[in-house]
């Protein structure tokens, strides 16, 4: 008995070949998608992307110059010269992770042995890479000018406590620290100067990088899987009979269609109103900071998410297709969007990818508004993607319901 | 009034339906009339369920044309709609809903009014019976009672047509003869019926004009008596006697003036029952012939299903 139950509950599995596919072609994907997400392809030897970094020379001195070339072959490196205002806008608005800027005087506080007056202005939301940034640019100032500065300092500290003291014996002093690399280095990074600034304000970012990451890619994935859920009635309502017995009415396939997509519409803006009211009893998420863009940002969302669940339903001809679907393309999506993930972390190729993703711009929008406190008109771009994202995925699920569920239903 | 008078309400005329390799429909035709319960008899596969379904709109015809009280289902799909009511095989409801939720949403895709959908769901489960129950989650109600708001859902919008694919499948027997009074009331308020089962006696109660089909071909139709005559069926007559002699039993052939069949003590004799069975009997006893049992072979449409197609209903 329990071997011919066996038997028939493979043979069931088996008789749905895309569900069978995405059933092992699932796990798959995902191995091969966090490993390249964690940077895990080709034994640990891929290579990162250059960061690219603005820099704005506003010494315009040789010593200057010499720092940007010194940058300029780095292969960690990709630079960038804008002018101070428009550079500070990219960082702002989350294009680029920094600006460098050498500033007048910077030749001079070189030869003077000063501090030297540089600013790395950067955005904060791009923790690991700017973690990264620095390392990179305190080891290259530091070989370039670094040296130079501290022997001018030396030089400096000499002729004021033992003026007259010969050049040769200043030279044999400064050949002795030279061996002693080590606690050179030290010095001169302490020396270097470089001023670090955050680019969003404290006064101005309206709440914690963690939370918005938290809350935004959470939702925009939780959505996702019951908006995908939501639409899975479609498929029981063909199971029980129901659905047939809508075409027996007056209605056309697209107001079932319709129909479904609007419930599923509204219950996304709820779960997702719901979510954003959590965070604010609960973990003090300042929702009402710019009320209206956060409004306007979850409708744009709710349309993008429940439009792509519909679109899943659409493809998937039986229940099991569904789950098998959902999970993969969801799963995909959420990692490669940031929803698992913050986008920082990953490698730049994925950070890339990650614009064919509903997360990507559902979590960027309210990057926006929570983190870089931009104003609306600055949002509306990445608003006006999920809503064609919406009109997409609504005008192929019209085409894919007509010809795959009304056709299943006939037979 | 004359049969050729009374209006047409559905003409099917060269009916074609394949899915891939299989001929669903065959080339059929048929026509129904205002009023008439009109029978679709066969065995699962035979091709009724697909004739609903080409019927109703939501299947398209690969040839053929249909029209619903002159309506060309093609051309006027949504008018089609409005005529016809559909009680699907499938109980087609949604379990988690009440009565009357579950026939508030079924009336209001007919667009018809709160007020009035409101007074003929009140109506229409007084006629099935189950207004007491109306408040009830439908996961409550036992298969009988599904089946009978899966008819009131069928109703709402006052079809002129009512088509009903296996309504009583797995039914009680109780719960089938109330289905049939509703049927027999829905009638007499002459709404057209068409009724698709393989329950013989179903359509025998039922119908007044019947179609045999199988293998998605009509192999006969029109009322019992001309399924008869198309069939050969004959009705008949087994009398065993407690002692019949040859010589008797020419004298009685005589007498009759019909053919017999004869084996041991009985005879079987092919006859009209209704008119010849009391005058059969008459001649037997002034014959002094005593008789021990008298059996009726009626020409039931068991019997012509199995003339016309060779095979029984159920195979």
């Amino acid at each position: 008995m329990i071997l011919t139950i066996f038997k028939k509950d493979l043979k069931l599995f088996f008789a749905d070949r895309k569900g069978v596919l995405l059933t092992f072609l699932m796990p798959i994907l995902l191995i091969t998608l966090f490993a390249f997400a964690f940077g895990g392809i080709g034994g640990g030897s891929s290579k990162a992307e250059p960061i690219k970094l603005l820099v704005s020379d506003l010494d315009n001195s040789s010593d200057s110059k010499s720092v940007i070339a010194s940058l300029q072959a780095l292969r960690e490196l990709t630079l960038i010269p804008k002018e101070v205002i428009e550079a500070t806008n990219l960082v702002h608005k989350g294009k680029n992770v920094g600006v460098l800027i050498l500033k007048k005087g910077f030749q001079d506080s070189i030869s003077a042995g000063n501090n030297l007056p540089m600013e790395l202005k950067y955005d904060a939301a791009r923790e690991i890479e700017m973690g990264m940034l620095q390392s990179v640019l305190m080891q290259s100032l530091m070989s370039t000018v670094g040296q130079k500065s501290i022997k001018a300092k030396m030089n400096t500290y000499f002729d004021t406590n033992f003026s007259g003291m010969p050049q040769e014996m200043k030279e044999k002093i400064f050949n002795n620290m030279d061996a002693i690399k080590g606690g050179m280095n030290t010095s001169a990074e302490n020396n270097m100067g470089l001023k670090m600034t955050s680019i969003v304000k404290e006064s101005t970012k309206i709440g914690n990088l963690g939370l918005i990451q938290a809350v935004a890619g959470t939702a925009i994935m939780m959505l996702l899987f019951s908006i995908a859920a939501i639409g899975g009635g479609l498929l029981d309502e063909k199971e029980s009979g129901t659905l047939k017995r809508l075409f027996y009415s007056p209605l056309k396939p697209t107001d079932i269609l319709f129909g479904k997509m609007g419930a599923a519409l509204v219950l996304a803006i709820l779960q997702l109103v719901v979510m954003f009211v959590f965070s604010w009893l609960v973990f003090g998420l300042p929702i009402f900071k710019d009320f209206t863009s956060l409004v306007l940002m979850i409708l744009a969302t709710a349309f993008a998410v429940s439009s792509f669940g519909i679109f899943l339903v659409a493809i998937a001809k039986t229940r099991q297709q569904l789950q098998g679907l959902s999970t993969i393309v969801i799963l995909t999506m959420s990692a490669i969007g940031g929803s698992m993930i913050p986008l920082f972390v990953m490698p730049a190729i994925m950070q890339k990818i990650a614009v064919v993703s509903v997360n990507y711009w559902g979590i960027q929008g309210f990057y926006d508004i929570f983190w870089r406190s931009l104003p609306l008109i600055e949002i509306l771009p990445k608003m006006g993607i999920l809503v064609a994202i919406g009109l997409v995925m609504t005008l192929i699920s019209v085409l894919l319901f007509k010809r795959n569920v009304l056709k299943l239903m006939h037979n | 009034m004359n049969r050729y008078n009374i209006k047409q309400m559905i003409q099917v005329s060269n009916l074609s339906k394949s899915f891939d390799t299989i001929h669903a429909v065959n080339n059929i035709s048929f026509s129904i009339r205002k009023g008439e319960v009109f029978g679709l008899l066969g065995p699962n596969g035979a091709g009724k369920s697909t004739i609903i379904n080409l019927m109703s709109t939501i299947l398209k015809s690969d040839e053929g044309e249909i029209l619903i009280n002159e309506n060309d289902i093609k051309q006027n799909s949504t008018i089609c709609k409005q005529l016809i009511g559909v009680v699907p095989q499938e109980i087609s409801l949604y379990d988690e809903f009440s009565a009357v939720d579950n026939l508030i949403f079924w009336g209001s895709l007919y667009k018809v009014p709160a007020k009035i959908l409101k007074q003929r769901i009140k109506n229409i489960l007084k006629l099935i019976g189950l207004y007491d129950r109306k408040d009830d989650l439908i996961k409550t109600y036992s298969g009988g009672m599904k089946r009978r708001i899966n008819i009131a859902a069928a109703l709402l919008h006052n079809p002129e047509i009512l088509f009903m694919d296996e309504p009583t499948v797995g039914v009680d027997p109780q719960s089938r003869n109330k289905i049939f009074e509703i049927i027999e009331t829905l009638n007499q308020q002459g709404i057209t019926i068409v009724y698709t089962t393989h329950y013989m006696e179903e359509v025998e109660r039922l119908c007044k004009r019947i179609a045999i089909m199988d293998a998605g071909k009509i192999v006969a139709q029109g009322t019992q008596t001309e399924l008869q005559k198309q069939s050969n069926v004959k009705e008949a007559v087994q009398i065993t006697f407690q002692l019949i002699s040859e010589v008797q039993l020419e004298q009685l052939q005589s007498q009759l003036q019909i053919k017999i069949n004869q084996s041991e003590q009985k005879i079987i004799i092919e006859c009209d029952v209704n008119k010849d069975l009391s005058n059969i009997i008459s001649i037997c006893n002034k014959s002094n012939l005593r008789i021990k049992d008298i059996k009726l072979k009626k020409a039931n449409l068991e019997a012509i299903f199995l003339s016309l197609t060779g095979k029984q209903l159920r195979d």
